[in-house]
């Protein structure tokens, strides 16, 4: 099998007994890799209802199929497992030296299961594979425990760890590489903490990979990142990296204020991509990257904090904190403790919102950083009124009721990103759609939506879009294991990353059978889901009421006065279920589970589920 | 004819401002604007007019605010 080991280590921290399992051709070419082999083991692997926080959960974590090889920014994994935030599926995908370790060291990709009885950490080398004591980093944030343990093992490592939210179960903990790279958001450090896992180092030293064609893999490859980086010095983008949305947000009232109640600010230029521009002190790349996004600033204490446009927006414009220093405080304090940035911006925003409407006590407003900072504190050690911030907005509205869920801002439990879709119905159908909750990073439409439509419309050209989307951002990217920074950022086709596939596995495939592949994930992804919820149906793919609500309209602007159409946003989400041959409740009939060759997994939802 | 133009993103570096008024002799489209004022279309961008999209054969009024940012794909 070229392109793949076939190779995958199953470690169980219960009984601490490690296999190095194999598996076959089939497998390979039919998932592919990164998510693919995350949703698919996870659905064949867990049974309904078990406890995320528990035992029974098992983290995934795989490379793509071009992980680690010489491809564009090819160091991606993906870390899977069922969602402590949703009681759905989750994942996220972190670039790392992890990923490139991983490979070296001969896995495709790593089951881990039970728990460990104390805190443990995972030590791969090439065939050595231990279970080691974690003492003395346990307790300590993401930045002391890298510190530690390159000291200890080099510099050269990879490590994947969590901080004190995912020890302490914070729902959107999340997974901790490399300087600021964080993913998982769904609360993947949550399941790692619920396991005793504080982190796993892996180190590998095989450096020949048995590839279809490695020379000219290596040749298209090392040109692509020679390609990406001469575009990138043309057009000027790392400058000011993702950041620079954030003044066009402002300008085109999407930016996310004041829990998203308004869509711009006339602050918002203080923390806006030209700003962070000027007060950078360092810039950080993930392995084979040829256009460095991570644009860190100093904070308010002195650290250096890598901020990416979803931080800024979710911990600056929309908690009303225009000060930069303050905004990279927040930051950094996310990444050490190890919390998703954007969930921790949409719950707190949601917490200012509460006590201003007299839903809840509390001593927190929009603007107070410092107090801000405390509270990100008390949510990595669930302490106080932390233990209920730290479950997210829909745990948070459920339990305070009194019409909160109106505006606690998410889908499906996973905190909507930096876009306020207030007035502009696809991206809020790609926020509503996305496979793990509300996330932009399967379909980013805006800029369709304003230049190729417009943002009144809720034709059916916009579903499809979001599904084209959907299967490349949300399909190929995720399952090659590679960044989709270059596509559309830099202009880097997208033709060419079935070559580098090709090169790699000796397949001859095309975007449309890497489609194909995105279609079978989203509908297993979407079984997932609908096997973990008993009384699924379609208000699950249904954004927060409060962008359908009139009296929430901006008063001034470019969209004063609109808001989105519950009704035709329904018609919109009744295209995209037409468009994938799902019924009406957003389930996956039948017949399309079939021509996506999940005939087995058809039958097996059905003891849950009936299908249309 | 007055209008005023706002950039974005890395477009800023390419056209060398922000935003600034632009006198321009008549009604020009969005296609004879670009080369007028020095941008050279080597990046996709989407330009919009009073907040709404236009087209290179669309033409430009007088008052117009005329914003032109590159594509994005989200953080």
């Amino acid at each position: 099998m070229k392109g793949w080991t076939g190779k995958y280590l199953r470690i169980n921290l219960s009984n601490k007994q490690i296999k190095k399992e194999e598996y076959d051709v089939e497998f390979a070419h039919k998932w592919v890799g990164g998510r693919g082999f995350a949703i698919k083991i996870l659905w064949d692997e867990l049974k309904a209802g078990i406890d995320p926080l528990g035992p029974e959960n098992k983290l995934i974590v795989a490379l793509g199929t071009l992980s680690g090889l010489t491809a564009p920014m090819s160091a991606k994994a993906v870390v899977a497992a069922k969602s402590p935030l949703t009681g759905g599926y989750g994942d996220g995908n972190i670039g790392s030296k992890a990923a490139m370790q991983l490979r070296k060291a001969g896995y495709d990709y790593l089951i881990i299961e039970g728990k460990a009885e104390k805190p443990t950490l995972l030590y791969i080398e090439d065939d050595k594979v231990e279970l080691l004591p974690a003492e003395e980093v346990w307790g300590k944030g993401t930045y002391e425990t890298l510190e530690i343990l390159y000291k200890r093992y080099s510099k050269k490592v990879g490590i994947l760890t969590i901080g004190q939210a995912g020890e302490n179960k914070a729902l959107y903990a999340v997974v901790r590489a490399m300087e600021g790279r964080a993913g998982g958001r769904p609360g993947m450090g949550a399941v790692m903490g619920s396991k005793n896992l504080k982190a796993i180092i892996v180190k590998g030293t095989n450096k020949e990979f048995s590839l279809a064609d490695s020379d000219g893999l290596k040749k298209i490859g090392l040109e692509g990142l020679k390609g990406i980086r001469d575009l990138d010095k043309k057009v000027g983008w790392s400058k000011q990296g993702s950041p620079e949305i954030l003044a066009w947000c402002n300008e085109v009232a999407a930016l996310p204020v004041r829990n998203m109640r308004k869509t711009s600010s006339k602050d918002a230029w203080k923390i806006d991509g030209e700003r962070l521009e000027a007060a950078r002190v360092a810039t950080y790349g993930c392995p084979n990257c040829s256009m460095h996004c991570g644009h860190a600033i100093l904070d308010k204490e002195g650290h250096i904090s890598e901020l990416d446009y979803e931080s800024v927006g979710m911990l600056g414009s929309n908690l009303e904190i225009f000060d930069r220093a303050q905004v990279a405080s927040l930051n950094y304090l996310c990444d050490d403790y190890g919390i998703d940035t954007i969930s921790a911006g949409a719950v707190l925003a949601f917490y200012a919102d509460a006590i201003e409407q007299g839903l809840i006590q509390g001593d927190f407003k929009f603007g107070q950083a410092e107090k801000a900072k405390e509270l990100l504190r008390k949510i990595a050690y669930r302490e106080k009124e932390g233990d209920l911030l730290a479950q997210g907005t829909k745990k948070m509205a459920e339990k305070i009721g009194q019409g909160s869920m109106d505006f606690a801002m998410q889908v499906k439990g996973l905190e909507i990103s930096a876009y306020n879709c207030k007035f502009i119905p696809g991206m809020a159908l790609g926020f509503g759609t996305c496979s793990i909750g509300a996330h932009h990073k399967e379909a980013w439409i805006i800029t369709y939506e304003i230049k190729e439509s417009s943002r009144d419309s809720y034709g059916r050209d916009k579903a499809q879009k979001v599904i084209e989307l959907q299967r490349i951002r949300g399909g190929l990217f995720e399952v090659l294991g590679v960044c989709r920074y270059p596509w559309i950022e830099i202009g880097w086709g997208i033709e060419h990353y079935p070559l580098y596939f090709n090169k790699a596995t000796g397949l001859n495939w095309e975007l449309k059978d890497f489609d194909r592949l995105a279609d079978r994930i989203y509908a297993l992804i979407r079984a997932f889901w609908v096997r973990e919820i008993p009384d699924w149906n379609r208000e699950y793919d249904i954004v927060p009421k409060i962008w359908f609500d009139p009296k929430n309209a901006d008063t001034e602007g470019p969209i004063a006065g609109k808001v989105l159409e519950f009704d035709k946003y329904n018609q919109l989400l009744d295209h995209y279920y037409d468009i994938r041959c799902w019924d009406k409740k957003g389930i996956p009939t039948k017949q399309t589970m079939k021509e996506l060759d999940l005939e087995k997994e058809a039958v097996e939802l059905e003891d849950y589920v009936s299908l249309e | 004819m007055k209008i005023k133009l706002k950039i974005f993103g890395y477009l800023i570096y390419q056209f060398g401002f922000r935003e600034k008024e632009v006198t321009i002799p008549h009604s020009f489209t969005v296609g004879e604007l670009l080369p007028f004022i020095n941008l050279k279309k080597q990046s996709p961008m989407i330009i919009t007019r009073n907040g709404k999209k236009i087209d290179s054969d669309d033409k430009i009024e007088d008052g117009d605010r005329i914003v032109v940012a590159p594509f994005f794909s989200g953080g």
